[in-house]
């Protein structure tokens, strides 16, 4: 019995011990390094990239893409996408040079047209290629768009994890969106947004997460769209950190015929 | 043998009276304690069955094309242009003020500020909201307007060709009161909007104040219908005593049938909600009792045996005048149409009572009158005898004597009637419930001059194969087809994916007019519709084609709620389609409110007449069985035949639309305008076979009988016509025709019915 309580105490204070390093964050801190972890990972990175749209019936769209993503200064980062399906664009390319506190800027390479036009949307919460997530779900948020709050922390599939509240400090699509931040790895295991009506409107989960490279990296998410039932499931493959992409393949002339050595 | 047991229970009731009365209040208070769990239920769409086709196949294409099933259209009209700082200032205020509002979806409110424009500027490809901010200067004004009118996806949907009306679309959740989310759009609208006007539209607003109306007018119009049938009753027999039988036989019915209606967790419907004032009218029957009472007392001066002999010679004619009636409303049970049954049923059940009462309250109560009170009520007949008793025989003695020419005129009116009934039109329309000047039918109205159509449907296309949308010939087909139906006037706007391509390969092409077409390879579909997709928010595709491209809908606006239209639309779908069909053998199938008010119109209105249909033959049959004569079976029926072909052709002639309370007249008409043959046939076979000469006694039939048929007939009239005065149209055409039906087929009982007995005499009494 004695022996029991000891090992009991020994617990307790072993758990405190944890609690109190977690206690250290600040919710801002935690919202900093999620992000830094979730987006930002290494120089650059490369994915062959699947997704499947699927509405309420179980009725299927897909997007199979080859995405390179590059660092720059200022938080700032430029995509590359080159589309292999549907078939009926394939060829296509999209770029987008993302400016945390500017509209993006997005070019699209349209085959049919052999053309190249610049896209411009003000709107971050626009469908990201057609899918469930937005563009704000594929490349992050600006950091100092919201407030943050450390609700608690709780488990999540048996995973630790901090539940951070992001309050937008202006009116925004949603009015807040809570996160399941995994405690050891500071991805996002889940977020939940709400509308201005406080209804659950998309749920987002993080299904698979791997290291490559050391870098913890999400291989299987899915965004639903409560309201429609309708999600989007993607896969990422091959992924590759660190390869040295150069600012040659962002140049808008080469988007119809984009350097085949960053596509294989 | 059912007779015969009414019969008793009268006699244990005239004995009893006490106890049939406080046994009445008590099952009455069991009824009345249901009340307060009343639902109410005003879609029309609930009319058919959950698991019926058309509404299952509905719920399919909204869900399918994630489209809101109730929309509410706030109207924005200014002669002066709606592109003004003022106007587009409160629009924005509105659409955010409006989002707010519990019950609205306000994710797909469709505003100027809510819609994306996808427009070309230098080669960028710019999708915005149509209004971002208010413009600064005139200049800024022009441009915006430009923008907008030249969108071929906003003309006529939101903005009018003009630029003098524009308007929100505000979708609300299933199960929200429309009225409720409008009135409260309504308070945001300032007092003084200058210019501006503002217009209140759509199927949930002009549905659910409908239903708020319907009771507010049901709960005027039953007390004062009553009223009036108290007044008639004093001055007929100026008795308190008998106001009261009457009112409580009527009220008993009333609450017993409600009470089992709610207590049964139905839903109170349209039709439901005029029970109250059907039931009243049928408790009327009761005047027979009342007016043999007064001349049996005169005669024999005993309360007890007045009563009781009243009773014994009433009981035949009264069961079978009830029991016509409510087999005329139970036959409504054949119909398909769930809350047709259920009122049916009910106002079957709810005859059932008055039938009871007739035989345990009235007696009971007759008991309790003072016996000088009741000298009161035969004085008055005995007053008025000489001059109603003269002018009756006078009637009676005519009708004999001319039978053959009032026959051969009822000939003529035949004919005519049958003309009417050719040209009689089958045609439901919920804004013309209201009355024109009303704000729900103006707004309708208003909108409808400056906008696509407050009323939509769909035609879905369904192909063999996936991605076969995207075929350039399947887009130019529907591009065609939607040119086709839009030469049909009513026909406001539509849309369809074949104008997002449209408009995509027109702006990719520098706004260059000659590229607002369908392109001639599916990749440049594709691609564009990949593009649209990215560019504007997801629902705007998915309201248009399914997940894999093998299904599309086509948009309508239609700018009348007819249900007519849409039956148009769809031949003239089937005829264009024959001429050029769409690839691949792809087929077309309707849907939407538009085309749910067509097969309901169809559904509802012919099931009713099917049923009516039955309901005259269970009638008949009853007839040979009350009169034990098949000749004199149909010579009772006659007078009912006559009066609602008269009727109908009547309606048919005015061009009075055959809608829904129309046909629920029918059925009630056949309850109740058979009561004045059987009470006049009943009661001839009663008295000849007492005293055996035909025309004496057809002409005491006249006289005495007949009073008790007008005095029915004329407080059944009146109750009816106070409805004249109703806010709701259909409450009117109810008042009206209800009234002229009761008066017809009294006339027609007495007046024709003695001339046909007479003319078929051998046959008829042997």
């Amino acid at each position: 019995m004695k022996k029991n309580i000891t090992k009991l105490m020994l617990v307790i204070i072993l758990l405190g011990s944890i609690k109190s390093i977690y206690a250290e964050m600040s919710a801002d801190e935690i919202a900093v390094k999620s992000q830094e972890v979730f987006f930002y990972q290494a120089a650059d990175m490369k994915a062959n990239v699947s997704m499947r749209l699927v509405n309420r019936e179980g009725k299927e769209r897909q997007r199979k893409l080859i995405m390179l993503r590059k660092n720059l200064a200022n938080r700032e980062q430029k995509f590359f996408i080159y589309f292999e399906k549907p078939q009926d664009f394939r060829d296509m390319t999209f770029m987008v040079h993302k400016l945390p506190d500017k509209d993006d800027l997005r070019w699209l390479f349209i085959p049919a047209l052999k053309m190249v036009r610049r896209i411009a949307s003000s709107d971050k919460h626009s469908s990201f290629v057609g899918s469930d997530f937005t563009y704000e779900d594929i490349s992050g948020r600006d950091i100092s768009l919201d407030n943050y709050k450390l609700l608690r922390k709780e488990k999540l599939n048996g995973i630790d994890c901090f539940v951070i509240q992001s309050i937008p400090k202006e009116e925004d699509k949603f009015s807040r969106k809570l996160s399941w931040i995994d405690g050891e790895k500071f991805l996002p295991r889940k977020e939940e947004y709400y509308n201005s009506s406080d209804e659950l409107e998309k749920v987002f989960t993080a299904e698979e997460i791997k290291d490559i490279d050391g870098f913890p990296t999400i291989m299987k998410r899915i965004m639903k769209d409560v309201k429609t039932g309708n999600y989007t499931e993607v896969l990422y493959n091959n992924i590759k950190y660190n390869i040295g992409i150069g600012d040659d393949l962002f140049e808008e002339r080469f988007m119809q015929n984009p350097q085949r050595r960053y596509l294989e | 043998m059912f007779i015969k047991m009414l019969t008793k229970l009268a006699i244990f009731s005239v004995d009893h009276p006490k106890l049939i009365i406080l046994l009445t209040i008590f099952i009455t208070i069991l009824f009345a304690i249901q009340f307060p769990k009343i639902t109410i239920d005003t879609d029309p769409k609930h009319m058919l069955s959950q698991a019926s086709p058309v509404r299952k196949n509905n719920d399919k294409v909204e869900k399918d094309f994630e489209l809101n099933a109730d929309v509410i259209v706030l109207g924005i009209v200014n002669k002066n242009g709606v592109i003004n700082k003022k106007t587009l200032s409160r629009i924005t205020k509105f659409t955010n003020e409006i989002k707010k509002i519990s019950g609205v979806i306000s994710q797909d409110i469709i505003s100027f500020t809510t819609i994306d424009n996808v427009l070309s500027e230098e080669n960028t490809l710019i999708a915005k909201p149509v209004l971002e901010r208010i413009p600064e200067t005139d200049k800024e004004l022009e441009l915006l307007k430009k923008s907008i009118i030249k969108n071929p996806l906003f003309v006529n949907r939101i903005i009018s060709p003009d630029a003098t009306a524009t308007a929100i679309y505000v979708p609300i959740k299933p199960a929200v009161n429309g009225k409720e989310v409008a009135d409260k759009i309504k308070q945001l609208l300032p007092k003084d909007a200058g210019d501006d006007e503002y217009y209140l539209a759509g199927d949930p607003v002009a549905r659910d104040t409908f239903g708020i109306e319907m009771f507010r007018q049901m709960g005027l119009f039953s007390p004062i219908a009553g009223i009036v049938m108290c007044i008639a009753i004093w001055i007929m027999f100026r008795s308190v005593p008998l106001i009261a039988a009457n009112m409580s036989v009527a009220m008993v019915s009333i609450i017993w049938c409600m009470g089992l209606l709610i207590g049964m967790k139905f839903p109170v419907h349209i039709m439901s909600s005029m029970s109250p004032v059907f039931l009243m009218a049928i408790a009327t029957d009761s005047i027979h009792i009342f007016n043999e009472f007064a001349f049996r007392f005169r005669e024999v001066r005993d309360k007890r045996s007045a009563v009781i002999d009243t009773m014994a010679v009433v009981a035949n004619p009264v069961f079978y005048s009830d029991i016509t009636t409510a087999v005329g409303f139970a036959s409504l049970a054949t119909a398909s149409i769930v809350p047709v049954k259920i009122f049916g049923l009910f106002i079957g059940f709810g005859t059932l009572v008055i039938l009871l009462m007739s035989f345990t309250l009235v007696p009971a109560i007759l008991m309790l009158i003072k016996e000088d009170s009741i000298l009161k009520i035969t004085q008055n007949p005995e007053q008025k005898e000489v001059s109603s008793q003269s002018y009756l025989t006078q009637l009676g003695k005519f009708c004999i004597k001319y039978a053959k020419g009032i026959a051969a005129f009822g000939g003529i009116l035949l004919i005519i009637s049958g003309v009417g009934l050719y040209k009689i039109k089958v045609n439901n329309n919920m804004v013309n419930w209201f009355k024109y000047s009303s704000p729900i039918r103006t707004a309708d109205r208003i909108m409808n001059k400056h906008l696509g159509g407050t009323s939509t449907a769909y035609l879905v296309i369904e192909t063999q194969t996936e991605n076969s949308i995207k075929d350039p010939a399947m887009l130019k087909g529907i591009e065609n087809l939607q040119k086709e139906l839009e030469k049909d006037p009513r026909v406001g706007k539509t849309f369809s994916v074949a104008d997002y391509v449209k408009r995509i390969n027109r702006v990719l092409h520098n706004d260059d007019p000659n590229y607002d077409r369908i392109p001639d390879s599916s990749d440049e579909i594709g691609q564009y519709i990949f593009l649209f997709s990215m560019s504007a928010k997801q629902k705007d595709l998915n309201n248009v084609v399914d997940y894999p491209f093998q299904k599309a809908i086509i948009h309508l606006q239609l700018k009348t709620w007819d249900a007519g239209v849409m039956e148009d639309i769809i031949k003239r779908t089937d005829k264009y389609l024959a001429k050029s069909p769409l690839p691949g053998g792809a087929k077309i199938q309707p849907a939407g409110i538009a085309y749910f008010n067509l097969v309901w119109n169809s559904e509802v209105l012919w099931g009713m007449v099917e049923s009516f249909l039955w309901g005259l033959i269970l009638v008949l049959i009853l007839l040979i069985i009350q009169t034990r004569s098949l000749l004199l079976g149909v010579i009772s029926f006659l007078p009912l035949i006559f009066t609602i072909l008269i009727i109908y052709g009547v309606v048919g002639l005015i061009g009075k639309d055959f809608d829904m309370p129309v046909a629920v007249l029918s059925t009630l008409s056949l309850g109740l305008a058979i009561d004045f043959a059987i009470h006049f046939v009943g009661r001839f076979q009663h008295r000849y076979r007492e005293f055996p000469k035909l025309d004496d006694a057809l002409i005491w039939t006249v006289e005495r009988p007949g009073k008790g048929i007008f005095l029915n007939a004329i407080l059944f009239a009146l109750g009816f016509l106070v409805m004249v005065f109703a806010d709701l149209t259909p409450y009117i055409t109810v008042g009206v025709l209800m009234a002229v039906i009761m008066l017809i087929s009294a006339a027609m009982s007495i007046i024709y019915l003695p001339g046909l007995i007479r003319l078929f005499h051998k046959e008829v009494v042997k």
